[in-house]
């Protein structure tokens, strides 16, 4: 276990020494969050121009959800993307084959590979957000409430990584789709606004197939204090479902790569 | 390459780029799918809409017939008026496989504009589905008649691609400069994806973003043609747009040419 | 045909030093050398020769191909490549020329080379007969056959540079700038490559400008070379001069009908190598004679050949001696 975090607070150091080389991406980065916490809050001013509610969410309520979906965008864009977009750069190029051969589980290799440090300059927009939006409200979250979208932060990073594995496992079979890491990229842009908002088809993929409700939804429902505890529950023990899958897929699909290269 | 030689070479450039898109199928596919924003944007606005429709600044109401037809065409304007020519300038820079296009007597930039070009018979392809469907949805009758109207769309199109792909020859001359353009087209991206009408109508946007928006050059990528199909905008009242949208693919163009040649001798002093 | 006056290439690199402290410092001031990659060389090439380049890794050799072949812009000099400046690029001399490097493809990749073919015909504008007959010539010495219909990525590294040399020929160029042709080919590829490369200068009257880690590359193709150290032109001549300028001695190969004591060996010459029955010794190109006579009358010879030292062995004395008087000077 300690060579595990021996090993991250390696790889970790590498991603901090490329970060100070491509300072300029520090600027940009800061630009680009900026502009992708504007396009999640403008269909907010724009649909509250006229109403109060939104399926019951107010405007304030609503910017909770956007604020931890910008909080979790940070996470999937600085910690789970640039590592598994490696893998499949390295899929590609057969160079994998490194990777495979190194005494360490590969999955926590690949994962831990590459970090983009500078992304952390979303989580300041996103507790921006919150900030905004509980000053709106005129409260604060409850301490239970914070615990509890705090368990919620851990499992949707959970799902969210698991999510990533298992795109990133189909380029073991179909290769040369670099383009992957875009596909996620948008299915998880519709975890912006609360799930409830979808109606028939759409909420359901949401909710069960695509858990964006988990990621983002819950989150902010347990911070506004009105999540149900049964949600809190399913939410916990999906994200560990979900996590097994992924390791189970990502294992078959290791096996294959190993059995059908040469 | 002269303009005649180049004129001659067309049709084989753009047949090769065709193959090529051909063989990059499944890519294509799993990229469509990556733009299926539209319709995320089509099932939240629809619901939205479900409620109680949004009234716009300009007193016209966006019902669920409304957003249908708007979401439909935004993804079909993104597929016609797409380029990828900055990735693809980035990744040769990189890898110094420029160096192969240099040593042909063609322009590279024309080779780039036949690649994304050819591709679009691809393009179409996957559309038609989504055209059809649309169709379905919203009747025939949501079909735009008169010729001026078409002839409108067909030249708001075609600066949209044009503005487009300039561009991304822009920033994907950045690369001759930068370790890394990428980042730079993923600003570009960003903002292209909020003022440009693929989110939401900019009929929507609240007054001063909107007057705003028409001095920027995104809103001209996809709103402008999206809105002349959609009959959301009169051919007529267009015009001061398109004179917007056509002065940018002039000055882009002029960009793109100082770019180049700026980018090019300095790809010459440093080497590939 | 191709002219180099003076030819200078500097280039300005930013230094990163390792550590992540460094790192930081590197933040705000970036600390950077210049490195003089060709550095003030001269020669002359006539049309239809075959000239080798040669020089250790870093030497200058691409940089100079590549300034020849207009890519890259000299920081002093001049360069004409059969009356053009290279470095404008005009359609009428990148029609003349081509440069092959085995390390960068213009295949492309997904798609069958006839295609790229195809796309090379139309890009040089080269007449459709004309077209079919280079084609027919290419396909039958090169071998190409069935290969030019199969995707450029299904085809082994030896197969997709016949290919390569073949969609670079298609415009018939009449210089030939080849950057490392064989990296990564087997033996008998390598021989190959070189005949056709052989054969295309001789029927065709191109001139060609080779470089090559592989010796035998040079020594079969190439009457002449150009050697290249530190940016600097260390040798312009005919290779055989070379060789006997670098290494003045010969190799006498013996075979023993029994085993001969050392001692007796190193009284003939310099001992290179020795096992139970045979040796190779060195020694000075005047002193043959009289070492072999010596040999036959006190050795029990069965047999014994003279040879010129190993091409390979030649080079790396050559770039050894010239690094121990760069580090002596410094």
């Amino acid at each position: 276990m300690s060579r595990y975090l021996r090993l991250l607070l390696v790889q970790l150091r590498a991603s901090a020494l490329l970060a100070v080389q491509y300072r300029s991406d520090f600027f940009i980065d800061g630009v680009i969050s900026l502009f992708w916490t504007a396009t999640a809050i403008v269909p907010l001013l724009v649909v509250f121009q006229d109403r109060a509610l939104l399926q019951d969410w107010s405007m304030a309520e609503a910017m909770v959800v956007t604020g931890w979906f910008v909080f979790l965008n940070a996470i999937l864009e600085g910690g789970i993307n640039p590592g598994l977009q490696a893998v499949v750069e390295q899929i590609r190029k057969g160079t994998l084959d490194f990777v495979l051969l190194k005494p360490a589980d590969s999955q926590f290799l690949v994962s831990t590979s590459r970090f983009q440090l500078w992304r952390v300059s979303n989580l300041l927009a996103a507790a921006a957000i919150f900030i905004f939006a509980f000053h709106r409200m005129g409260r604060l979250p409850s301490l239970g409430g914070i615990l509890a979208s705090a368990l919620l932060l851990v499992a949707a990073t959970a799902v969210l990584y698991s999510l990533w594995i298992l795109t990133v496992s189909a380029a073991f079979f179909v290769v040369k789709v670099d383009n992957l890491t875009y596909l996620f990229g948008s299915i998880f842009d519709a975890a912006r606004w609360p799930a409830t908002v979808f109606r028939g088809v759409v909420r359901f993929v949401f909710t069960f197939v695509i858990p964006l409700a988990l990621m983002t939804t819950y989150p902010a429902e347990a911070l506004l204090g009105r999540l149900e505890a049964s949600k809190l529950l399913f939410s916990l023990l999906g994200a560990a479902a979900f996590t097994a899958l992924a390791r189970w897929v990502w294992m078959r699909s290791i096996a294959h790569y190993t059995s059908a290269s040469s | 390459m002269s303009l005649k030689g180049t004129v001659r070479a067309m049709p084989t450039l753009l047949r090769v780029g065709f193959s090529e898109a051909v063989a990059y199928r499944a890519e294509m596919l799993i990229w469509v799918l990556s733009t299926t924003m539209p319709f995320v944007m089509l099932a939240l606005w629809s619901s939205v809409a479900h409620e109680q429709p949004v009234l716009a600044e300009s007193g016209r109401r966006f019902g669920e017939a409304e957003f249908t037809a708007y979401f439909l065409t935004t993804f079909v304007v993104r597929q016609l008026a797409s380029s990828w020519a900055a990735w693809e300038m980035n990744y040769e820079v990189r890898t110094g496989a420029l160096s192969m296009r240099l040593l042909r007597p063609l322009h590279p930039l024309v080779a780039y504009g036949a690649e994304n070009i050819a591709a679009l018979p691809m393009r179409i392809a996957v559309c038609l589905p989504v055209v059809a469907l649309s169709l379905w949805a919203v009747g025939t009758s949501a079909v735009p008649r008169g010729g001026l109207r078409w002839l409108a769309f067909l030249a708001a199109l075609l600066g949209a691609w044009l503005i487009t792909f300039l561009a991304n020859v822009c920033i994907g001359c950045l690369s001759l400069f930068m370790q890394s353009s990428v980042k730079v087209m993923e600003v570009w991206l960003a903002a292209y994806f909020v003022f440009s009408g693929y989110l939401i109508p900019i009929e929507l946007f609240p007054g001063w973003l909107r007057q705003a928006v028409d001095f920027l050059p995104w809103r001209y990528q996809i709103g402008l043609p999206v809105e002349l199909l959609s009959s959301m905008q009169e051919p007529a009242g267009a015009l001061p747009l398109l004179g917007v949208q056509w002065a940018y693919v002039l000055g882009l163009g002029l960009l793109a040419q100082l770019l180049w040649r700026k980018g090019l001798s300095r790809f010459a002093a440093y080497g590939g | 045909m191709i002219s180099v006056r003076g030819l200078k290439k500097y280039y300005r690199v930013h230094q990163r030093p390792p550590g992540l402290k460094a790192a930081l410092g590197a933040l705000f001031h970036r600390p950077h050398v210049t490195v003089k990659a060709v550095d003030g060389i001269s020669f002359d090439i006539r049309p239809g020769e075959r000239v080798g380049f040669l020089g250790p890794n870093g030497a200058g050799k691409t940089t100079t191909l590549k300034v020849l072949s207009g890519l890259l812009h000299p920081s002093g000099g001049e360069v004409s490549v059969d009356g053009h400046l290279p470095r404008r690029r005009e359609d009428a001399f990148l029609k003349k020329i081509m440069l092959v490097m085995g390390q960068k493809q213009q295949l492309l990749w997904d798609l069958p080379p006839a295609e790229t073919f195809e796309l090379n015909r139309a890009i040089y504008d080269v007449p459709r007969e004309q077209y079919r007959r280079t084609l027919e010539e290419l396909t039958s010495l090169l071998g190409l056959g069935e290969l030019v219909q199969k995707p450029t990525r299904q085809l082994s590294l030896g197969e997709r540079m016949r290919c390569e040399l073949a969609a670079a020929l298609i415009h018939k160029p009449k210089v030939l700038f080849l950057d490392e042709p064989t990296i990564g080919l087997d033996v008998s590829m390598q021989a190959a490559m070189r005949d056709f490369i052989k054969r295309y200068n001789e029927q065709h009257g191109a001139t060609l400008i080779l470089t090559s880690h592989y010796m035998d590359d040079v020594a079969a193709l190439c009457p002449r070379v150009i050697v290249i150290d530190k940016g600097v032109l260390s040798y312009d001549g005919a290779l055989d001069e070379l060789v006997r300028h670098v290494r003045p001695e010969k190799r006498v190969v013996f075979r023993f009908a029994r085993e001969v004591p050392q001692i007796a060996l190193a009284e003939l010459g310099k001992v290179v190598s020795v096992d139970s029955v045979s040796a190779v010794l060195q020694v000075r190109t005047e002193a043959v004679n009289s070492t072999v006579t010596r040999a036959l009358s006190t050795l029990p010879v069965l047999d014994l050949t003279v040879e010129n030292p190993p091409l390979e062995e030649v080079m790396s004395e050559l770039f050894s001696r010239s690094r121990a008087a760069a580090e002596a000077a410094s």
